[in-house]
């Protein structure tokens, strides 16, 4: 049914997201559990502050950042061509590349998820193995592990979606064609070749497989252990062999963490960082890019608040078809994973084809529409659980007041919901101005964002003035999840 | 004799310090009352060797263990929850206590605490009440001389409150223990311990 060279590309597909998932997870774990066991050691404390933006930061900045210390004239090279006379050459191109990026990008994702799950184990267990005289692994073994596990498969299962649906990585890092993915694959077919029924093919290969693994994912929920209640930190420090092991994984991971961002803060710093700004693409990129970021957040809100009005609506109705259109309803806010960017932006080319549209405006449209679905599933996440505790709280009350559907959102879940709503304004604002997904297809002079722009300019070897729309949108990304989710936080406090 | 002498504690970033002088013979159970935050769980987590005393020594029979690791501490701790490990059999639960594990023992301390036949049952699947007596087991099987108690009958039925509270009293003076009994309910105090203190200015009185 499919050629060769199609299925080659399937298999690499899933080694790769296999691999990356693996040993993100290893080392997420590794940092998660260094860091709740040396709370008070000073990389600790900037590893968590790191982290906590760490979701946000593009692939392309990533991606860029690591060609900057490990790409042929990577700061790697050339300290061992300064100390020892020889390069490592082009080793970063091909597997190594993507999976040291996917791994850069989602062990942060496994490691901040996973910490939370390690916070949460009860003092008392952490005392019970202590005064039973459990040494490190024995501890993880019988008290950790199990109470961390549900959230390691959950972590799992989203890591593995997101690096088999991996994009942005595999183009910029992939090299060769035997490196592909089916999204790269899609999109050499589609925008180099020109081949539409082989851009068919894998396309249908990419759906079948994505909504397959979507399905599968949402059954690993697993029990929650015996996680309870966030703990209160473990009050003693940890000594000897396994905190040495554990201090030095913080500061290796802080390193490697922040090296590739400091090489573009240190690549554009020292060439004109401003001249850039001057260019008239630059500034249209830009403006574009904050059109289609604000454009896109806001209806992410509104689309998160309405899935999540109909999940409460169904949850409260104990029939089997209020079930089924619940877990509806949760599939439908993780569709991009099921129908990754470029799928959905080959279905947008095949439309605006057949009825000869303006390709610029519909690609505006299909860009808005994939960073919608992109921010959707941890929206949903976010505003679900709070209007579920909301409802839980005060339907009863709402309903015996005769409150009708506005007041009572306007009044009573509002308030509550405004943090979570800062929190997803942020999130999808920051995801829309970082993506490099669907604008690959849809990319012009007339159409270009940022990563957009900053792919061409590193395409075209202008690597200083990169760096500098790098650091701009860098700045920019960490500026907004820190300024949007604060401003919304100051409206909640004098609402109350 | 278990003795605590003018020992002493300061939280990181606080300036409340705690000062605590203490004797409890063998067969004795004595308790120690105050109100959430006066210090008295800060006590056995000092006692157990998860916080390090300022100053001041900790002896039994005349032996110091102040500086000795937890483990190597003569005591055993219960907490009034998360006793167990939830995902672990009954019988694996009490044998991660021993340093050599000996199945025959184990089951026949179940036995002694009402537990017979109850082995293979998962701990997850156990009451409160039950969860504790596999926990008093597991005391028995590490067979230390000193036993620390911090609440741990609260949120259980009254019945088997006073149920756990009169094995306690029975352990304590079948097997020469010195039980240090934190709590809040003067009941619990009336129904085994011999003596009582209290924490009142960061310091234990005689009540």
């Amino acid at each position: 049914m499919f050629e060769a060279d199609i299925l080659q590309t399937f298999y690499f597909t899933l080694f790769q997201a296999a691999l990356s998932t693996f040993l993100s997870l290893l080392l997420g774990i590794v940092i998660a559990w260094s860091l709740v066991h040396q709370r008070n050691f000073w990389a600790s404390r900037v590893s968590r502050v790191v982290l906590s933006v760490s979701i946000v930061l593009p692939v392309i900045i990533v991606a860029f950042g690591l060609i900057g210390i490990y790409g042929r004239n990577g700061w790697l090279n050339q300290a061992a061509e300064y100390l020892f006379g020889f390069s490592f050459g082009a080793f970063l191109y091909g597997l190594f590349g993507i999976l040291l990026a996917h791994v850069y990008l989602n062990a942060s994702y496994a490691a901040v998820t996973l910490t939370g799950a390690f916070e949460m184990i009860p003092l008392e267990q952490y005392k019970l193995s202590k005064s039973l005289g459990f040494g490190p692994w024995k501890r993880f073994w019988y008290v950790e592990y199990p109470a961390v596990k549900s959230t390691l498969y959950r972590s799992a299962s989203t890591i593995f979606l997101l690096c088999f649906t991996s994009f942005g990585v595999v183009l910029l890092l992939g090299g060769q064609p035997r490196y592909n993915t089916l999204q790269v694959a899609i999109y050499e077919a589609l925008r180099i070749d020109f081949d539409i029924p082989k851009t068919l093919h894998l396309a249908l290969l990419q759906l079948t497989v994505s909504s397959l693994l979507v399905v599968a994912a949402s059954l690993v929920t697993g029990k929650t252990g015996n996680l309870k209640q966030a703990s209160v930190p473990i009050p003693w420090r940890e000594s000897g062999g396994s905190a040495f092991f554990q201090k030095n994984m913080i500061f290796l991971f802080l390193i490697f963490f922040l090296l590739p961002l400091i090489e573009i803060a240190y690549e554009a710093l020292g060439h004109d960082l401003f001249s850039v700004m001057n260019e008239p693409l630059f500034q249209k990129a830009l403006l574009t890019s904050l059109l289609i970021a604000t454009i896109s957040s806001i209806l992410s809100i509104a689309v998160s608040l309405g899935i999540a009005s109909l999940q409460l609506k169904f949850l409260n109705r104990q029939t089997r078809v209020a079930k089924v259109l619940y877990s509806a309803t949760a599939v439908l806010s993780n569709i991009y994973l099921a129908v990754p960017s470029l799928v959905m932006g080959f279905g947008f080319f095949l439309y605006i084809q057949a009825y000869d549209l303006d390709m610029d405006r519909w690609g505006f449209i299909a860009v808005v529409l994939s960073n919608i679905l992109l921010s959707l599933p941890f929206a949903t996440s976010s505003i679900s659980p709070k209007m579920e505790q909301v409802s839980n709280r005060y339907r009863k009350l709402t309903a015996s007041l005769g409150m009708g559907a506005a007041k009572r959102f306007f009044i009573v879940y509002l308030p509550y919901l405004l943090p979570s709503i800062g929190f997803v304004w942020a999130l999808s604002f920051c995801f829309s101005l970082g993506d490099l997904g669907i604008i690959a297809l849809f990319g012009s002079d007339e159409l270009v964002t940022l990563p957009w722009y900053l792919y061409e300019l590193m395409g075209s070897y202008r690597t200083h003035q990169a760096a500098s729309v790098a650091l701009i949108l860098l700045v920019l990304v960490i500026a907004i999840f820190i300024v949007i989710p604060k401003m919304v936080g100051k409206l909640h406090a004098e609402n109350r | 004799m278990l003795k605590i002498d003018n020992v002493t504690y300061t939280y990181p970033q606080s300036t409340v310090t705690y000062r605590y002088d203490l004797e409890v013979n063998p067969k004795e159970v004595i308790a120690v009352l105050g109100a959430s935050g006066s210090g008295k769980s800060t006590l056995l987590d000092i006692m157990a060797g998860f916080l390090i005393p300022k100053e001041g020594k900790m002896m039994l029979d005349g032996v110091d263990f102040t500086s000795l690791p937890t483990a190597k501490r003569p005591l055993s701790i219960l907490f009034q929850k998360h006793n167990l490990f939830e995902h672990l059999s009954v019988i694996k639960n009490l044998l991660l206590g021993m340093s050599s594990p000996d199945l025959s023992k184990a089951e026949s301390i179940l036995k002694e605490v009402g537990l017979e036949g109850y082995g293979n049952k998962m701990a997850n699947a156990l009451s409160g009440g039950q969860q504790q007596r596999v926990a008093l087991a597991r005391v028995l099987l590490r067979d230390k001389p000193v036993l620390l108690l911090d609440e741990p009958f609260n949120g259980l039925d009254s019945d088997t409150r006073k149920e756990m509270l009169a094995l306690v009293k029975t352990m304590t003076v079948q097997n020469s223990l010195h039980t240090v009994m934190v709590t809040h309910d003067m009941s619990d105090v009336e129904a085994i311990a011999s003596r009582a203190y209290k924490m009142r200015d960061n310091r234990l009185e005689v009540l």
